[in-house]
């Protein structure tokens, strides 16, 4: 296996009220290049901000996390990130949210706006290229959101609960759309969910973070073709599999 | 997507909004030429509409007095004003951004705002003398608190996720200000722009008052009337403020407003 992302040995405090509390405790973890791994939990056991470290966006107390073996320090494009409230830019157009990031990293402003539309296409919203984010929906919202964060080619996808916003029909969609993106745009996708069903739909790996403090539980390898349904048997076992590790966690959550 | 209301055509419907307007001013007018007309008001002081819509007319297209008052008003009111738009602006976006800055001199901010401009003014009179200078000064005073205080309050609460989005993206310094935190907070601003215009204004008359070296203004031309106990241009000029004043947040800020915040869908549409 070669590992894009390497974090090595982890360690994150926050401090709340005067306490201190260890958000993440010692984690060591490969992500796998070109493949989707999702990090799955309890609540409040530390998945955002394990995908946040990643980002850049909070910085570790000890340890480090390696991209293509450079420590990571601060947010880059190397890396895109698509957020749970999309994070859209309400004062640019479904195309200049996407060009933004393209013409801030040295692109032409009309090279931009083709690779936009190429990118626009990909995620099916032609013709809403003139639209401002606060006339779409929240699925048509977070497709602009995927299309901007790919249309810079990072090097990886972060996804902090993309769909959690969304209804389930639109979720199930959305997944799906996921799926057939990822078909033609072969990226590290790092996502993060509370959702069993949703993390084996999608997911290469699957990686089960124990609740507060959060550390690296188990790892189920999700060996089945990319053209999944939500009712074969072999996805049930999976899923029966991740449930198992997390359900301990959970109790443990409601005891402490 | 979201519905957009249906609105009467453009023309119709500003026909409507001004006669709408309008209608006060007019009943309130009749009412006043009424009473004075027939006698049940008499105080030769105070003048009827007629008498001032002549007077009106006589300053405004006969000796065209009127003009060289609202200009010389208007260049001081902009010089103070727009100064303060671009220190302010600045100002509040370093104190939003940077938490030294903020905690050293937030608190001090939050102290001269609620000190009110006329007390400033004596001690512009003799700092900066009985000209246009003090004038402007007192209009940059009123009005820069307001806009770098609304400028960061209107920075630090933008979403986290927008700023760490365009961190990602690499934007840095300048262009995270220019085209990230300004845009990201503009409706803020633009309240913080609509206070200080009127409190410039405020200030523009009231240091027009004080200044004894300025000859022309608006607050010029009513403090004059005085010397020559004329009422009519002493409530002409008061009207004449008045609609400057809400003319000038009618006009620019609401074109500003509906170009932005509108448009975005940060503000619903009035």
């Amino acid at each position: 296996m070669d590992p894009i992302i390497q974090i090595q040995d982890l360690y994150k405090t926050f401090t709340e009220n005067g306490k201190e509390l260890v958000a993440l405790d010692h984690i060591n973890l490969d992500i796998p290049r070109n493949q989707f791994t999702v990090l799955i939990g309890p609540s409040g056991c530390g998945k955002t901000t394990l995908l946040n470290t990643m980002a850049g966006f909070e910085k570790a107390t000890s340890g480090k996390i390696l991209l293509d073996g450079k420590p990571i320090l601060k947010p880059a494009p190397d890396r895109g990130y698509v957020f749970q409230d999309y994070a859209l830019f309400p004062w640019l157009t479904v195309l200049g949210n996407i060009t933004f990031g393209l013409t801030h990293n040295g692109w032409e402003k009309k090279e931009a706006e083709e690779k936009a539309r190429d990118y626009i296409n990909l995620v099916n919203l032609q013709g809403f290229e003139e639209a401002y984010p606060h006339t779409l929906s929240g699925g048509m919202k977070q497709r602009v959101a995927i299309a901007r964060a790919l249309a810079y080619n990072p090097e990886v996808l972060l996804m902090d609960e993309p769909f959690g916003a969304l209804d389930a029909q639109t979720r199930k969609h959305m997944q799906r759309e996921l799926v057939k993106i990822l078909e033609k745009e072969q990226k590290t996708v790092v996502f993060v969910t509370h959702s069993v069903i949703e993390a084996v739909f999608l997911a290469d790996l699957v990686v089960v973070m124990t609740a507060r403090p959060g550390k690296v539980k188990g790892i189920v390898k999700i060996d089945l073709p990319r053209n999944r349904s939500y009712v074969e048997d072999h996805y049930l076992h999976y899923r029966e599999q991740i449930l198992e590790l997390l359900e301990e966690e959970v109790e443990k959550g409601f005891e402490d | 997507m979201s519905e957009q209301k249906q609105k009467p055509s453009g023309l119709s419907s500003r026909l409507k909004n001004t006669l709408d307007f309008l209608f006060p001013f007019l009943v309130i007018g009749i009412l006043w030429e009424i009473l004075v007309r027939t006698g049940v008001i008499q105080l030769h002081s105070l003048p009827a509409p007629s008498t001032l819509l002549v007077k009106f007319w006589e300053l405004a297209f006969v000796n065209g007095i009127l003009w060289k008052h609202l200009f010389s008003s208007l260049y001081r009111l902009f010089a103070g004003y727009l100064l303060a738009v671009f220190i302010g602006t600045a100002i509040g976006a370093l104190l939003a951004q940077n938490q030294v800055a903020h905690d050293m001199f937030e608190p001090t901010l939050n102290l001269l705002m609620s000190v009110p401009t006329i007390a400033w003014i004596p001690i512009f009179l003799i700092t900066l003398g009985l000209g246009d200078k003090t004038v402007i000064m007192a209009i940059f005073t009123s009005s820069f608190f307001a806009i770098t205080y609304n400028t960061m309050r209107g920075i630090e609460m933008i979403d986290k996720s927008i700023v760490n989005a365009a961190h990602l993206m690499g934007l840095r310094g300048l262009h995270l200000f220019l085209e990230v935190l300004l845009p990201a907070s503009m409706l803020s601003i633009i309240n913080g722009l609509r206070l200080a215009i009127g409190y410039a204004w405020r200030a523009l008359v009231g240091g027009e008052l004080l200044a004894a070296m300025i000859e022309w203004g608006l607050g010029k031309m009513v403090y004059q009337a005085r010397y020559f106990n004329d009422a009519s241009v002493m409530l002409l000029g008061l009207l004449i403020i008045g609609f400057t004043g809400y003319l000038l947040d009618r006009v620019f800020l609401t074109i500003l407003e509906r170009n932005t915040v509108e448009k975005w869908g940060m503000a619903v549409k009035k």
